[in-house]
């Protein structure tokens, strides 16, 4: 009785995502292995020797790196310092941290169009205090893409990271300094350490969302292609379905080797605490 | 016949039982107590006659009938919950209306049956009251109330006072006692408290890893504990596991080693035909003198003494093992002393 | 107390700038009376605003991403509570992989699943690109409403259904009468923020548009390519306002430390 019901109420969720996303993703990374009938890996061959091609997956590593590097930098100490702020001040500074998050992708890259553009507030600001002559060409380069992925993640990374330093006892940073440790040893060998873990989580969505943001790189990115609009590009402008398949499948792969390595980084560093 | 028959039971869980051709019979009326330490079946027990639970194996006769396959919303048996799992999002009457109206009963019938079990339990004027603004008390008595108020067949507590203090137990036990003989009620009992279960219940089943040591009135069992682990539950923390028993003289004679002790023959001593006997601290004496000719003496040195209020306790040494003796005296005995333990005949139980 | 530390304190906040900043810039020029996107705005307009309503495509895309992500939402709750309650109730033989593959949304590029949408459910599956959009977008909120209406149940006392079936009640009223409406908080909430990630969603949007369908952002998206004047600027704000209302209503359900936790 209890088993019967029990599958009843999965049944019908499980049946949707099978039918509607589990069995598309697999059936078009399954495609990408025949050509006309006959199994190939022509479209991967294609993908890896072409330098077009290899271009395009070098700058969509470069600007997720980098994002996530600087998410990071940027990042983790404005986390530390809101986590030990007052409950009301926190909350404030969450509440604007987490704004940005929930806004659509569309005005906040837009918002950076209107700053890093050739007639936008950055080189109007910069020419107006003389410290150019002619204006950056910032707007559709791997940069402006770096900036505003940038701009799009650093909340998810705060977020996060305030989270994790918020469930480290404060009683152990005391018991440091009641040791003998000054404020930044404690910091050191305290703080970091224990917020590891939620560091790689955070680093984790940061590197696989930038790796595979749409909205960001189609206004900000311009001509240079990211695997993201190269996708897109191939499924409606080109209508080479195939390459889209081998492009969506690599995009999967290298998602979830990501996840993989950073879980197994995680666990190892679980067990020291 | 009894009113509640457990026939062979048997309950697994993932592949262990917990409990395994268990038996137990309640008769009609009765206040029977489940008592053990944790992980003992107690509450998988009171859960298998709810309905929570399916047994494996065996059957539950009810007034008659079997009820091993009867769904738990077709028992009609009232059940109080150790956390109380009153409805958060309805008030005080609603809570304990809520059986009422899935009977289907008039509402105007609901109002009169629901004000009349809050005035039983004391909580007359707390109807519009959400739970979260009572103490944990007063959830208690509205958890009562709604399980009562259906007119159950059978009333099943799991641990309902664990999550009180110390003399709201005492009160609220009194209470359930009250309630439950006022309305001759069949009830059965959960709880870990032996002094709870004691002293409200009309029998107590002593349970150990799934099996029940000893079922009977309390006053039985306190006297008259059956098993090493129903007398140790109880208090009795001196045994002495002999090595031959005879009879002579209308006595039992006990013999280990060289010493030889004597027993009267009694119903504690009569229960088993067991070696093993276990005596009370309270009950074996302690002296500097040997009386002459005074039977079950054994020699041996006071190790520690702790004062207790009333009396002081101690642990003495002897050649046999040692021994808790707790007695009342002026001044206590200083270690090392040497003294005569005493173990009168009468106050020995044998046990299995 | 802990000491204040000033350094960090100015860090922070240049970074709130840098996070806010471009928010309230665009604020501003939204009220640009020329047509030009200039910061600072020449003047004070509302002509922009005013524009919005004036382009048709606008009024028809916001409609249809209302109606998406509202009809997606239901068919979502449809199939996430019963999900959820599933999965926090019982322990069962893979319920580590149930739990995965309903998180997986969440976990594949979003990019990729509008375009294996596109291949099969448009194409092979031959449905029309309403119901791709529909069941797109359920897709996207499920994992969503999964989440919040599981983590409500983590703290459930379960012994209250216990009670209630030990009363005489039956599972289906014991759900409808005793578990659904302690729950009703994590719903509404749960309901929200899909809502919100399923009307800013881009990545399977893209995908689904076609003659005369298209979401409130793709069209956005059109539009900022090939115009660049402030009704953009216009609509952020409004979308802003929206987003601030929606975050008033998730805090007051459920904490903001919602998004704090893991």
């Amino acid at each position: 009785m209890k088993n019967k019901g029990l599958y009843l109420l999965l049944l019908p969720g499980v049946l949707f995502l099978a039918v509607f996303l589990v069995i598309p993703i697999a059936l078009t990374i399954a495609s990408t292995f025949y050509n006309e009938g006959s199994f190939t890996v022509q479209g991967y061959v294609t993908f890896l020797s072409d330098p077009y091609y290899l271009k395009i997956l070098w700058t969509t590593l470069r600007v997720s790196l980098v994002t996530t590097f600087v998410c990071i930098l940027l990042g983790f100490p404005v986390a530390y310092y809101i986590s030990r702020l007052t409950v009301r001040k926190k909350g404030i500074l969450l509440a604007l941290a987490v704004f940005p998050l929930l806004t659509s992708s569309v005005v906040r890259s837009f918002s950076w169009m209107v700053i890093l553009g050739k007639k936008g507030l950055l080189n109007s600001s910069l020419q107006w205090l003389g410290l150019i002559e002619k204006p950056l060409e910032i707007l559709y380069t791997p940069t402006a893409m770096m900036i505003g992925m940038i701009h799009l993640f650093l909340p998810l990374i705060i977020i996060t990271l305030v989270g994790v330093m918020e469930n480290i006892d404060p009683d152990l940073l005391k018991a440091a300094e009641s040791l003998g440790a000054s404020r930044f040893t404690a910091f050191r060998k305290v703080i970091f350490p224990l917020s590891m873990p939620g560091l790689i989580v955070g680093s984790i969505l940061v590197f696989v969302g930038s790796l595979t943001a749409y909205t960001t790189p189609a206004l900000l990115g311009g001509k240079q292609g990211v695997l993201s609009t190269f996708l897109y590009q191939n499924a409606v402008t080109l209508n080479d379905w195939h390459m889209a398949s081998v492009i969506a499948t690599i995009m999967i792969v290298v998602t979830f080797v990501v996840i993989g390595l950073m879980n197994k980084v995680a666990t190892k560093l679980n067990p020291k605490g | 016949m009894a009113l509640l028959a457990l026939e062979n039971v048997s309950v697994a869980y993932d592949n262990q039982y917990i409990l395994q051709n268990f038996n137990l019979n309640i008769e009609k009326g009765q206040l029977v107590s489940l008592l053990g330490p944790s992980g003992c079946g107690k509450t998988t027990t009171l859960r298998l006659i709810a309905g929570f639970l399916e047994a494996k194996e065996g059957r539950f006769l009810f007034d008659g009938k079997d009820y091993t396959r009867v769904p738990v919303n077709k028992r009609n048996f009232g059940f109080v919950f150790q956390s109380y799992a009153l409805f958060p999002h309805l008030s005080v009457f609603d809570n304990v209306a809520f059986g009422l109206r899935l009977r289907k009963v008039s509402e105007a019938e609901v109002k009169k049956r629901v004000m009349e079990m809050l005035e039983v339990v004391n909580l007359t004027g707390f109807e519009k009251r959400f739970p979260k603004e009572l103490s944990g008390g007063q959830r208690q008595r509205v958890a009562i109330a709604r399980a009562l108020v259906i007119k159950p067949d059978l009333l099943l507590f799991d641990e309902p006072l664990s999550n009180l203090d110390a003399n709201l137990r005492v009160n609220m036990r009194v209470e359930i006692r009250r309630i439950q003989q006022e309305l001759g009620i069949t009830t059965v009992y959960v709880s870990h408290d032996q002094e709870e279960c004691f002293s409200i219940s009309d029998r107590v089943a002593i349970m150990n890893k799934g099996v029940i040591e000893q079922l009977d009135e309390p006053a039985v069992i306190f006297k008259y504990p059956k098993t090493e682990f129903v007398a140790r539950f109880i208090g009795f923390t001196n045994f002495i596991t002999f090595d031959e028993r005879s009879e002579h003289d209308g006595k039992i004679l006990l013999r280990i080693g060289d010493v030889v002790f004597q027993a009267g023959k009694n119903p504690g001593t009569l229960q088993s035909n067991g070696k093993k006997c276990a005596l009370r601290p309270d009950d074996v004496r302690v002296t500097t003198e040997a009386a002459e000719k005074q039977e079950n003496l054994l020699p041996g040195k006071v190790k520690v003494s702790t004062f207790l209020g009333r009396s002081y306790q101690y642990v003495v040494e002897t050649k046999l093992g040692d021994f808790t003796v707790n007695q009342e005296m002026e001044s206590p005995y200083r270690n090392g002393e040497n003294v005569y333990l005493h173990f009168p005949q009468d106050k020995m139980v044998l046990v299995d | 107390m802990q000491e204040k530390n000033p350094g960090l304190a100015l860090f922070t906040f240049l970074v709130f700038v840098f996070l806010l900043g471009p928010l309230v810039i665009i604020t501003f020029t939204s009220f640009e009376p020329g047509t030009v996107l200039r910061f600072p705005p020449d003047g004070f307009s509302l002509r922009w605003y005013e524009n919005i309503f004036k382009v048709k495509m606008f009024l028809k895309t916001f409609g249809t991403s209302i109606f998406v992500s509202l009809a997606g939402n239901l068919f979502a709750l449809l199939l996430g509570i019963p999900a959820a309650y599933a999965l926090s109730r019982f322990s069962f033989k893979g319920k580590s992989l149930l739990n995965a593959i309903f998180i997986s949304p969440v976990l594949i590029p979003g990019i990729v699943m509008g375009f294996a949408m596109l291949k099969y459910v448009l194409v092979t599956y031959d449905l029309p690109i309403y119901a791709g959009l529909l069941i797109g977008h359920t897709v996207i909120m499920l994992p969503f409403i999964i989440r919040v209406v599981a983590s409500s149940l983590s703290n459930f006392d379960f012994a209250i259904e216990e009670a209630a079936l030990s009363l005489g009640a039956g599972r289906i009223a014991t759900f409808f009468k005793i578990v659904l409406p302690n729950i009703r908080s994590g719903i509404i909430a749960a309901i929200l923020i899909a809502f919100l990630e399923s009307f800013n969603n881009v990545d399977i949007s893209v995908f689904m548009t076609g003659p005369g369908v298209s979401t409130f952002p793709i069209q956005l998206l059109t539009y900022v390519e090939n115009n660049f004047d402030p009704t953009i600027a216009a609509i952020s704000v409004l979308l802003m306002i929206i987003t601030i209302l929606f975050m008033f209503g998730i805090e007051r359900l459920m904490g903001l430390s919602y998004f704090t936790k893991r």
